[in-house]
């Protein structure tokens, strides 16, 4: 895991005396990253998905809450892009609309369960002894908790909790339980930064302990959390979805693809577009992410083979 | 000069005169690799002949494509690099050749002995099974008896002990050296006309390196098999090759027998790396060769000699066109015995360096600075660290659920000794002798330790209060071994010098001005400071290093391994800077190396210490030409110097075996189960080293100190070797 830290460490070790030679770190993993042309198409398809989840709004003249009384369960036609529910609701309204939604909590989950596992981590290691014991038991047992009923009970309201609109609410119960994993990751590989030589100069300086988590662990283990945070978002909408499948996440009147797919099981044979429709749009988001992550990691792992080849292109076919 | 001829033509040519009896010839070897930074020419036209029995040595900084031109002979090199050029093994192509052909030749016709031995043996299998196993895949019919008794043959003959128990050992119940002996078993399990080892000592201790080199050298001759040995010491290839190529960017820059390239260097390339290493058997005050810069980037095309943006000699003619090797006037003719390879040099200028070329002129060596306290006496001057009886045992333990103390680690065991103003005191010895732990006992100084540490006339004792803590801290710096893991890499220069001064509360005014300081100070161009330290190369990232210890003004500067992660060329450079910052600042230096050629030149006293103790101490000259303690002679005599004469008839005291493990520490002389002289002893006086400890104290007044009942004992003869 510690080889995340440093990717350029290993490019180009030797010979930098000119100074064209040198090439900016962001520069370097921006290229690996294009090389991968997988988590590129990924980057793509995602862009499009949240760009249609902002403004996919205009593709269509109606909105989620207003029924069409002459389509009622309607396949797609000129009048309805993607049909109709058998209510007789815009399945794109509803489509854009959901994976707002799902993108949303995605985001925001992914993003502050990083947050805080980082802090946690760091602060974990940094303190070690009793703290480190102590946090250290309080995050084995939330790992222990069964998440599954803690969202039931919270989103059935009987929490006291019914102010609240049920995204947000799901969004709070997800991060609760999202952050344990990468928390366990940061504080070990802060733990093995803490044994590096530059930290122990400082240390042999008089640099106080505090400065030195900020100064030099936390900006090195950034490589970590921008992957982990790509990963974080893929795993919040897949338990966004499976939560509102199994109609104990999003409640209705707000929609997500979790909830579209959850109400079209029923009818698959005589809606099909109802189930279908949502159902690719949500492989097609945690698929971008999943394939975007494997070129991020390309990008900042300095042991992958992302560089490209010596070898001309005939030569390559005499090999093959 | 450079031809118009293709490569083709130059293949088909070189071909024909390949002598026929070579195992290995080599013809233009192109190797090309792709970076971020463009397609990289890793090796330029790499030519030599193996003859059967006969040792290559391969001798070059790192990136010069040595390791490169060995991957390439061996077929391991990933499948998106460009080889180009031809590899054959007696007569017969291997470049080309896939995989699975490849598998034919690998470990049976070539074989292989890579640099670190911890890494390169699976940990999950006896060693048995890894030796079998190598026998087994080149020779499936072997009956299974057949092949155990060819293993316990083969870790016989690499000098393992009861070599049918070890069979079943794992490899993690050996030490790094007995680890390389086996893979030198695997290596030469079936045979093969072809050995190649990759930096075979690099990762050993010195004393390990030479039983090594001497089980490399019993292997070479019950097998007959020629032996190409890459490396970067020049020390170690002046005993064991027959002929040398030294290879610069990519290319052989000179060829010939091992007295043609030390006695008779014609590159200035050569020369340079010759003047920049120190010798461990003289004396010398005088200052290393430095070669300024660096290698070229192999990404772009190399115009003119690639050596000439180093080379003191450098004219116009050398800027147009790379020239070729070329035999050496003078020197035999190629294919007369003897001269296998034929003195060639790829300079325009060799005819100017004749065989007496004063390396130290060419290159303008700086002359040996003086420090103001040269000339006044060692007692008179003040001490800037004392230990006194210092001690850090670690208790061993044992047990599940309740910890049982089976043992003590004695890993620093009452260690005294002081450092006086502007002198170098370096300690020495194998690693796990405690050099490092002593080193942690002085930068990590608390009240608690068992002995004192007094850093600047300040007790650890009286230590109590951060202030004075932030004094004694100030008193004191440290310079890392890897430069590279010394550094925050998203820190840049200016960040990280200005660290420890930010500490003190200085202004920033004032910082910055005591950068531009320490950036000219340090041989650093000033307006580098705005770049991060990979933009740098590994000798001035330590210069960084060095800039940041000194920030604060110390008055000690502890090296942990200053140079041992840089190239030789480099190192002399650091070297000179270290001993020119000594006498101009007036600091002092605690240094812990194991590289005794360095510890030689640069040092005043020097601490040779094992298992935890002292056992001989004293002026640097002293303890080097006249070693009373039978370690101290041991750790000399393993030392290779770049000399081959010399090399070919020194006497070598081989140590047997490795540190034992302190569990079982001997009570009396700790160094008895090792030692030459104990061997020879009769069993009266045995008896006393068995039982006794010995002090560490001088014979007479003036001399070193050591802890030896028998200093001038004779050695015993199973444990000396010479190479007539």
């Amino acid at each position: 895991m510690t080889n995340i830290i440093d990717p350029i460490a290993e490019i180009d070790e030797s010979r930098v005396g000119d100074q064209d030679v040198v090439i900016g770190k962001s520069r370097i993993i921006f290229r690996r990253f294009m090389r991968n042309r997988t988590a590129v198409a990924g980057l793509f398809i995602f862009v499009a998905l949240f760009l249609v989840s902002l403004f996919g709004g205009f593709l269509t003249s109606w909105d989620k809450d207003t029924i069409d009384p002459l389509n009622i369960g309607m396949p797609p036609s000129p009048d309805h892009l993607l049909g109709t529910t058998q209510a007789g609701i815009d399945l794109l309204a509803l489509i854009v609309d959901g994976t707002r939604t799902s993108i949303l909590i995605g985001l925001i989950v992914g993003g502050l369960s990083v947050l805080i596992s980082a802090v946690y981590g760091c602060t974990m290691a940094f303190f070690g002894g009793k703290v480190d014991a102590t946090m250290l038991f309080i995050l084995e047992a939330l790992i222990m908790m069964p998440a599954i009923l803690v969202v039931a009970v919270a989103t059935s309201g009987s929490g006291g909790l019914k102010d609240l609109p049920s995204w947000l609410l799901l969004v709070v119960v997800l991060l609760f339980f999202s952050w344990m994993g990468t928390a366990r990751l940061v504080r070990s590989l802060s733990m093995s930064l803490m044994q590096r030589d530059y930290v122990k100069a400082a240390k042999y300086m008089g640099v106080p302990s505090r400065r030195i988590v900020w100064r030099h662990l936390v900006p090195n283990i950034g490589s970590l959390l921008v992957l982990d945070f790509t990963r974080g978002i893929t795993g919040a909408i897949l338990a966004e979805v499976a939560f509102s499948f199994i109609g104990i996440g999003i409640k209705l009147p707000d929609v997500s693809l979790g909830v579209l797919i959850g109400q079209a099981t029923g009818q698959v044979s005589s809606f099909p577009w109802m189930f279908w429709v949502p159902l690719t749009v949500m492989f097609l988001l945690t698929g971008s992410l999943a394939m975007m992550n494997d070129g991020l990691r390309d990008a900042f792992d300095p042991s992958s083979s992302s560089i490209g080849r010596a070898k001309t292109k005939t030569a390559k076919k005499t090999t093959k | 000069m450079s031809t118009n001829i293709t490569p083709a033509e130059r293949l088909r040519d070189a071909g024909l005169y390949a002598p026929g009896d070579a195992v290995l010839s080599v013809r233009d070897l192109n190797v090309r690799f792709n970076s971020e930074n463009g397609v990289v020419h890793a090796v330029r036209g790499v030519d030599f002949d193996l003859m059967p029995g006969k040792t290559l040595g391969i001798v070059g900084e790192s990136g010069s494509g040595k390791s490169v031109t060995s991957m390439a002979i061996m077929g391991l090199l990933p499948e998106t690099a460009d080889i180009t050029g031809s590899v054959r093994f007696k007569g017969k192509e291997l470049l080309g050749l896939g995989d699975k052909a490849m598998c034919k030749h690998r470990g049976n016709d070539i074989a292989m002995v890579f640099q670190d031995p911890l890494s390169s043996l699976t940990p999950v299998y006896t060693v048995g099974t890894q030796i079998i196993e190598a026998l087994t895949v080149h020779n499936p019919n072997m009956s299974k008896q057949a092949k155990e008794a060819r293993a316990v043959d083969l870790l016989r003959m690499v000098g393992i002990p009861s070599p049918k128990d070890r069979l079943k050992a794992f490899p993690h119940e050996f030490s790094g050296g007995m680890r390389q002996r086996v893979m030198i078993a695997i290596a030469i399990a079936n045979d093969p006309r072809v050995l190649i080892a990759d930096e075979p000592t690099t990762a050993l201790d010195v004393t390990i390196q030479a039983q090594v080199l001497e089980v490399l050298h019993t292997a070479q001759e019950e097998t007959g098999a020629a032996v190409v040995m890459i490396t970067h010491d020049l020390g170690v290839v002046a005993g064991m090759a027959d002929d040398i190529m030294v290879m610069y960017a990519g290319k052989p820059v000179e060829t010939g027998t091992v007295e043609d390239i030390y006695y008779n260097p014609r590159m200035p390339y050569t020369l340079g790396l010759l003047g920049a290493v120190p010798r461990v058997d003289t004396a010398t005050r005088q200052s290393l060769v430095p070669i300024e810069g660096t290698p070229p980037n192999l990404a772009l095309p190399v115009i003119g000699c690639s050596f000439a943006a180093r080379c003191p000699l450098v004219s116009d003619a050398c800027l147009h066109g790379e020239p070729d090797l070329f035999p050496v006037p003078g020197a035999a003719v190629p294919g007369v015995e003897g001269q296998r390879l034929g003195h060639k040099a790829a300079c325009i200028k060799s005819n100017e360096l004749s065989g007496n070329a004063d390396a130290h002129k060419i290159f303008h060596a700086p002359p040996k600075p003086v420090s103001k306290f040269d000339g006044v006496a060692r007692v008179e001057r003040e001490k800037v660290l004392e230990l006194k009886d210092v001690k850090k045992h670690f208790p061993l333990l044992k047990g599940a659920l309740i910890k049982r103390r089976i043992g003590t680690v004695k890993a620093v065991d009452g260690l005294s000794f002081d450092i006086r103003e502007g002198e170098c005191v370096s300690i020495v010895g194998e690693s796990g002798c405690g050099k490092t732990t002593t080193l942690l006992e002085i930068m990590e100084f608390h009240p608690d330790q068992v002995g004192e540490v007094i850093i600047g006339g300040v007790s650890n004792k009286v230590a109590t209060d951060h202030k004075t803590k932030m004094a004694m801290r100030k008193e004191m710096q440290m310079v890392f071994q890897d430069p590279t893991g010394a550094l925050d890499p998203r820190f840049t220069v200016y960040e990280v010098l200005a660290e420890p001064l930010e500490n003190l509360g200085m202004p920033k005014a004032a910082i910055k001005k005591r950068i531009m300081e320490l950036m000219k100070l340090v041989g650093l161009q000033p307006d580098h400071v705005n770049r991060f330290p990979n933009q740098f190369s590994g000798g001035q990232r330590q210069r960084i290093g060095i800039a940041r210890a000194l920030a604060v003004n110390p008055k000690l500067v502890v090296l942990d391994e200053p140079v041992s992660a840089l190239d030789v060329s480099v190192q002399a450079g650091v070297i000179n800077l270290l001993d020119k910052l000594r006498a101009e600042l007036g600091l002092s230096y605690l240094m812990v190396a194991h590289d005794l050629s360095v510890v030689r030149h640069i040092s005043d006293r020097v601490a040779v210490m094992y298992l935890g103790k002292i056992v001989e101490t004293g002026d640097v000259d002293d303890v080097f030409d006249n070693p009373r303690h039978p370690y101290t002679r041991a750790l000399l005599s393993a030392i290779p110097v770049p000399d081959p004469n010399l090399e070919r008839t020194r006497e070598r005291i081989i140590l047997q075996g490795d540190l034992p493990s302190p569990l079982d520490a001997p009570k009396g002389c700790n160094f008895a189960t090792r030692c030459p002289v104990f061997a020879a002893l009769p069993a009266a006086k045995q008896e006393k080293c068995l039982t006794l400890e010995p002090p560490l104290a001088s014979e007479k007044e003036g001399a070193q100190d050591f802890a030896c009942f028998f200093p001038d004992g004779e050695l015993d003869a199973d444990m000396l070797v010479v190479h007539a």
